[in-house]
């Protein structure tokens, strides 16, 4: 079987088994599935109890349910919100741009000044300046993102007014979008520079004790142009995987500062869906967060192939 | 000629030296942490003699910090510096056990794949590779939406995800280990393959495991505090994220109460910062002596 055989399977499988967690918790949990299923707290007869059962299928054998969650699946069918009254498939649609909107940006900025200051935080690992730098970045490293995103609420919006206090827009338009995200996309940087500053400055320590460092130097290299021509290429493959690793984790640090900064992304609707029990939504999100993770992994493999020839060549 | 001697022995001592600061420069940073660690454990351990007060009993809401409550009251009334030393148990049980189960099947999988390879490695791989893309914080929160919240239960979800990292580098080191001679030895001896396993291979590779550990009882710790913080917490235990969600929800935040929220946050930073600085200076220190050797 040839490399990128195996990796296909793998990611098949992980899709297959997400799905089927998503299809077994709800009916594998305490409780009347059909609760578990529509939500709690929603209000019902006899009758339409009778008649929601008998449309769900849940009165069907398990095998021919599955096949049904299969099929719904297949054409776009993640259920219905009754607190919301409408598809989960269209709420998540119209939730999901504003998230990706935060996400996004603060990915590629957390990557690309993680890589660099991380760099050169491995580089000059003994220096007093760097390691106090490193020192304040591990502090970051360690604080969860949504108590960062309330110092920073506090301080900069409440007590000085330089950002608005909640909210993707105020006008709508696209000046006053980017002041709303301004400041949640500065914690996720930050948050997601932490991460890969660490990783990258273990990286370049490791590295530059090689050999093809020494060979640098002894051609008469100068300290920043060994790092940035030879160690910096051979350094950053880590991170690219991590990076694809990290959406997953990106997505949900974004959901708690959505929680924070009031933003009616997909963290806020998880928010309110877990407050209200409206299970419908909590798993439509889940699923869809996962298809996400599991493609950002797909294209990171594509990806670290075209740039790594020893992968090629497996 | 004895001058010489000397110089060299000199010499020596000064490498010598340079080789011993630069592992007690390892080691400070990870005895910090050690030092910041165990005064939270000492805490979380006698909660009851530290605490002014029940964390549960009612004072008057909403007081300032003064005499009497070091660190005022919340909505409820209760005294925030009981609830804050008391709540450091939920965050050790939780990270602890999570932690436990993760490195225990992490050590497992790793071992079989690495020391067996061929199919077993392929199989334990693949699950590996399948579990490493579950997005972990969506499904906890499912999973604990669907039951009802208790610690226990998060401390068990999560050790059931987070093996993953610890399983790819046990097998990395299995692999290595496997190879060298005194394994052959033991494999010509005709002992088992159990016994090479868990009496050759696993202590030669307790020191990977050791840093590992800690960084996940640390991860383990901000997701507690994570989880707590949406509402997903135990109502029967006092914990840092939920005293921070309290503190958002109920007011404190919006009026400034800033002995309310910014207590616990400091506690949860500094707690997974005591562990993080162990498991890196271990980690940092174990790369450092594969390249002298």
């Amino acid at each position: 079987m040839t490399f990128s055989g195996k990796k296909a399977i793998r990611y098949f499988l992980a899709i297959i088994l997400i799905f089927s967690l998503n299809f077994a918790i709800p009916r594998a949990m305490p409780g009347d599935p059909l609760a578990n299923l529509l939500g709690e707290d929603v209000m019902l007869t006899e009758e339409s109890i009778a008649e929601l059962r008998a449309k769900m299928g849940l009165d069907l054998p398990l095998h021919e349910q599955f096949l049904a969650y299969w099929r719904d699946i297949f054409s776009f069918d993640l259920g219905y919100s009754y607190h919301l009254h409408s598809p989960v498939s269209a709420i998540i649609l119209s939730r999901m741009k504003w998230t990706l909107l935060l996400a996004i940006p603060s990915l590629i900025l957390g990557a690309i000044l993680g890589t660099f200051l991380g760099a050169l935080a491995g580089w000059k690992s003994r220096d007093a300046g760097q390691k106090f730098e490193t020192g304040l970045v591990l502090m970051i490293y360690c604080t969860p993102p949504y108590f960062l995103s309330l110092l920073f609420l506090y301080a900069l919006s409440f007590k000085l007014g330089l950002f608005p206090l909640k909210g993707f827009y105020s006008t709508g338009s696209a000046l006053d979008i980017a002041h709303h995200l301004m400041l949640p996309v500065i914690v996720m940087t930050l948050f997601s520079l932490s991460r890969n500053y660490m990783i990258m400055r273990g990286s370049v320590i490791q590295e530059r004790g090689n050999l093809y460092a020494a060979y640098a130097r002894a051609k008469g290299l100068y300290g920043e142009e060994i790092l940035f021509r030879h160690i910096f290429k051979n350094a950053i493959l880590p991170i690219i995987t991590l990076l694809a690793l990290d959406f997953g984790f990106i997505l949900s640090g974004a959901l708690f500062i959505e929680i924070v900064f009031s933003m009616n992304g997909m963290g806020n609707l998880i928010y309110d869906a877990l407050l209200s029990r409206d299970y419908p939504v909590l798993q439509g999100s889940f699923l869809v967060i996962t298809v996400m993770v599991v493609s950002a992994n797909l294209l990171a493999d594509l990806l670290y192939s075209r740039i790594d020839p020893r992968v090629r060549w497996q | 000629m004895a001058g010489d001697f000397n110089r060299v022995a000199s010499c020596k001592a000064t490498e010598w030296a340079k080789i011993l600061r630069l592992d007690m420069r390892g080691l400070r940073i990870a005895l910090f942490g050690l030092l910041l660690f165990l005064t939270i454990f000492i805490l979380a351990a006698f909660s009851d003699i530290f605490a002014p007060y029940d964390p549960w009993n009612r004072f008057e809401p909403f007081l300032a910090p003064c005499r009497e409550h070091i660190l005022g009251t919340n909505d409820l009334g209760n005294d925030i510096l009981s609830e804050l030393i008391y709540g450091s148990r939920v965050s050790l049980i939780v990270g602890f056990g999570a932690a436990l189960m993760a490195t225990l099947i992490g050590t497992l999988i790793g071992l079989f794949a690495g020391y067996f390879r061929g199919l077993m490695d392929e199989t334990l791989m693949g699950i590996t590779d399948v579990f490493l893309m579950i997005p972990q914080i969506p499904l906890i929160i499912i999973l604990a939406a669907f039951l009802r919240p208790s610690f226990w239960l998060v401390a068990l979800i999560m050790g059931a995800l987070w093996w993953t990292s610890t399983a790819r580098v046990v097998r990395s080191k299995a692999m290595q280990i496997r190879e060298t001679s005194f394994i052959e030895c033991s494999r010509s001896l005709g002992f088992s393959h159990m016994h090479i396993i868990f009496s050759d291979i696993l202590p030669n590779i307790l020191h990977v495991i050791m840093p590992k550990f800690l960084l996940t009882i640390a991860s383990a710790m901000i997701s507690e505090a994570s989880i707590s913080f949406l509402g997903l917490g135990d109502p029967t235990m006092k914990s840092w994220g939920m005293m921070i969600n309290f503190a958002f929800t109920r007011g404190g935040f919006i009026n400034g109460y800033w002995w309310w929220y910014l207590p616990p946050g400091l506690c949860i930073t500094l707690s997974v910062l005591s562990l993080v600085l162990m498991g890196f200076s271990l980690e940092e220190r174990e790369e450092e002596t594969m390249r002298i050797e």
